[in-house]
């Protein structure tokens, strides 16, 4: 039962390790635009430089506390602050930054501009791992963005695989057109014959049911002692020393009139399955407590004409 | 005189005989099989009578128009058909079920879960040979739900990734279901030896009501955490076996169980009947459906067995489980169970398997679930 429980707790442990560690990890540079001259706008009516982040996956992420930088010698120049709902982001989702070097106009304002840039950097909340970079490039001409052909796929390391210039500029949305079909297709075309996703989700279901497997064998198993010491504490005795063998003929001949019993009308069945039990039947009923026959009769009037 | 017989041609026009083409001939046939078929042998009737005459009403010759056919936008059968369409009557049956399934056997001996669970590759398997045929993923994907057994499942499922699929897909798996005492006995022959199909499993012990009302809601906390997309079903199932058990929702579980689950199953049967018009129905696609299905069965019924007899290379002695329980796996609840104990009557008539076999037939029915919720996650 330790051992269960240690094993549980670690694969608990393990899950939530696993998921708070993916998540500021999932978050990639999507797009970004240098030149603004007739693009989107930002809260004050200017248009401004920006870049977007793209939470590639499937849980929210909190980036508060990371860095953004444009400057590889100093990766810390802009935390983005903690405080903020905003910094949640949620799955799938987009976040758009502005990069106009004036970061007292709010959590998604940073302290550089891309004008001036060669690279902008993402590292996470210690300040030295690069979570995701890509050099800035000035030769896009106005209000032409560059980003990830696919939202969130590509090279994270500052090579620009994945990366192209966008037909159009999508700030805070998708780069590429989703249509309904495009998850099975690409399902398709990563795993034609079916097996990618027949393992994926067999092992999922396994462990789905191993899990509830561990989960009621322990609660069964405390459910059994527990019985036992309440059995023993009632009877005063060991209940080891009961073996089928001992059960005396009696107790035979009550389940089997209970047996009959449970077929002949069912609610004698008790609301445990396997077991069916014989209540002691108290006959509050008989002539002589019925209404029937204990209420006085309406008087009633009779009219003698 | 002239205009009563204009008025005639008129009428006749409107008539299923002016618009009759043979396609609605096979598929009335097809439903009167179905009728047949549910009366004569009674194979699963509670949803072959309502399904059969579902054929019939949807195959009746119309001319656009009229705004009575299932696929009129407005006409009184699209508005129920729309449970079917928006996938709302599949996680009301399942409410019913889990009001009116008990899971005693399944927390009694909780290994019997991984029966389930390996049952669930007929589900994917018949989606590897969907692909192989041709079918994009996502159809496959409705298609390989067949294999899990489960009519309700397949809709829900179907309605999502294929919508253009789901009459073929829930005919052939309701088709399938009422199959499976014809389907799986030969295949539990053939993988078991005669000393396996006489193992005597030890009796369930006694499950108290506190592990009942504690299995819908872990159940359903645990496999809804692990696969979200599954929420529809599991917490309906869930919450309707938690009205059961709970002891203090008596005449909500009556209800669940009882005529609401009735209402719908007649909604269900007669909207997915009627959904299956000759011109939608009877393609080429269909055909292939129906041979996708019965394999996704033999697979389903292949796992589940080979899958107790590996696991029985790790039990001790007088703690092995009956390999003729391992086709329970697949959640047609309780055929499938009934036919594990049929087959083991007939080779000891005392060994009573009914019980035993109950654990992983419902087992199937939380697995095909998450199956479900996976193909959803992935291509939804």
């Amino acid at each position: 039962m330790k051992h269960l429980k240690l094993f549980l707790a670690i694969v608990g442990l393990t899950l939530c390790f696993t998921a708070g560690a993916q998540s500021q990890d999932a978050m990639r540079l999507n797009e970004y635009l240098v030149v603004n001259t007739d693009d989107f706008q930002d809260d004050f009516g200017q248009q401004n430089a920006w870049f977007e982040l793209f939470n590639s996956s499937y849980g929210t992420v909190d980036i508060a506390g990371c860095f953004l930088s444009d400057d590889p010698a100093n990766l810390k120049k802009y935390a983005i602050p903690g405080g903020d709902v905003m910094t949640k982001i949620k799955p799938r989702q987009h976040v758009l930054f502005w990069a106009d070097n004036q970061p007292y106009r709010g959590t998604f304002h940073v302290s550089f501009d891309l004008a001036n840039a060669d690279e902008i950097i993402f590292t996470k909340g210690d300040g030295k791992t690069i979570i995701d970079r890509i050099p800035v490039r000035h030769d896009l001409g106005e209000n032409v963005s560059f980003g990830r052909v696919e939202d969130g796929i590509g090279s994270v390391e500052g090579d620009g695989a994945g990366w192209a210039v966008l037909e159009r500029t999508s700030p805070s949305t998708n780069n590429h057109e989703i249509d309904k079909g495009a998850k099975p297709t690409r399902m398709k075309e990563i795993d034609p014959y079916g097996w990618v996703l027949a393992l994926t989700a067999m092992s999922v279901v396994f462990l789905a049911l191993i899990l509830l497997y561990f989960i009621f064998k322990a609660i069964g198993n405390a459910n059994i002692r527990a019985g036992k010491k309440r059995s023993a504490a009632a009877s005063g005795t060991d209940v080891k020393t009961s073996a089928y063998g001992e059960v005396p003929g009696e107790v035979y001949a009550a389940i089997a009139t209970a047996m009959h019993l449970y077929q002949q009308d069912d609610e004698n069945h008790d609301e445990e399955s396997f077991v069916v039990t014989l209540h002691h039947t108290d006959r509050t009923y008989s002539p002589w407590s019925s209404k029937i026959y204990t209420l006085r009769q309406t008087p009633q009037v009779n009219k003698r004409r | 005189m002239g205009h009563i017989i204009e008025n005639l041609r008129q009428f006749w026009q409107f008539t299923g005989f002016a618009n009759f083409e043979w396609g609605y001939l096979i598929m009335i046939l097809v439903g009167c099989l179905f009728i047949f078929l549910a009366i004569k042998y009674e194979w699963e009737p509670m949803l072959l009578v309502p399904i059969g005459f579902g054929i019939l009403i949807g195959n009746i010759p119309l001319f656009a128009g009229l705004n009575v056919g299932v696929y009129e936008e407005g006409s009184v059968l699209n508005i129920l058909y729309q449970g079917v369409q928006r996938g709302f009557y599949p996680p009301l049956i399942f409410l019913g079920i889990g009001a009116m399934t008990d899971f005693s056997a399944l927390i009694a001996n909780p290994k019997l879960l991984l029966i389930g669970a390996a049952a669930q590759f007929g589900i994917f398997g018949a989606y590897a040979i969907s692909l192989a045929l041709g079918f994009d993923a996502a159809q496959a994907g409705a298609i390989g739900i067949i294999g899990g057994a489960d009519g309700p499942t397949a809709i829900f499922l179907s309605s999502r990734l294929a919508p253009t699929l789901m009459g073929a897909i829930a005919v052939s798996a309701y088709s399938y279901m009422a199959l499976v005492p014809v389907i799986q006995p030969p295949i539990m022959r053939l993988l078991t030896t005669k000393k396996e199909r006489l193992i005597r499993m030890k009796p369930p012990r006694p499950v108290s009501p506190t592990e009942k009302k504690l299995f819908p809601i872990i159940g359903f906390l645990l496999t809804a955490f692990i696969v979200p997309s599954g929420i529809p079903l599991l917490g309906m199932l869930f919450f309707g076996n938690l009205l059961k058990e709970s002891g203090v929702t008596k005449r909500l579980a009556n209800t669940a169980s009882g005529p609401m689950v009735d209402i719908v199953t007649i909604l269900i049967g007669v909207t997915v009947g009627a959904s299956t018009q000759a011109s939608q129905f009877l393609r080429w696609e269909s055909v292939k459906i129906f041979i996708i299905g019965a394999l996704s069965f033999v697979i389903a019924t292949f796992a589940g067995v080979l899958f107790v007899k590996f696991f029985n290379l790790f039990l001790k002695e007088g703690n092995k489980i009956n390999p003729l329980i391992g086709n329970a796996g697949v959640s047609a609840v309780p055929d499938a169970a009934r036919v594990s104990n049929n087959v083991g009557l007939e080779y000891d008539p005392k060994n009573y398997l009914l019980m035993h076999a109950m654990g992983p037939n419902v087992a199937g029915v939380i697995g095909s679930a998450v199956a479900a919720g996976m193909l959803l996650g992935f291509l939804g």
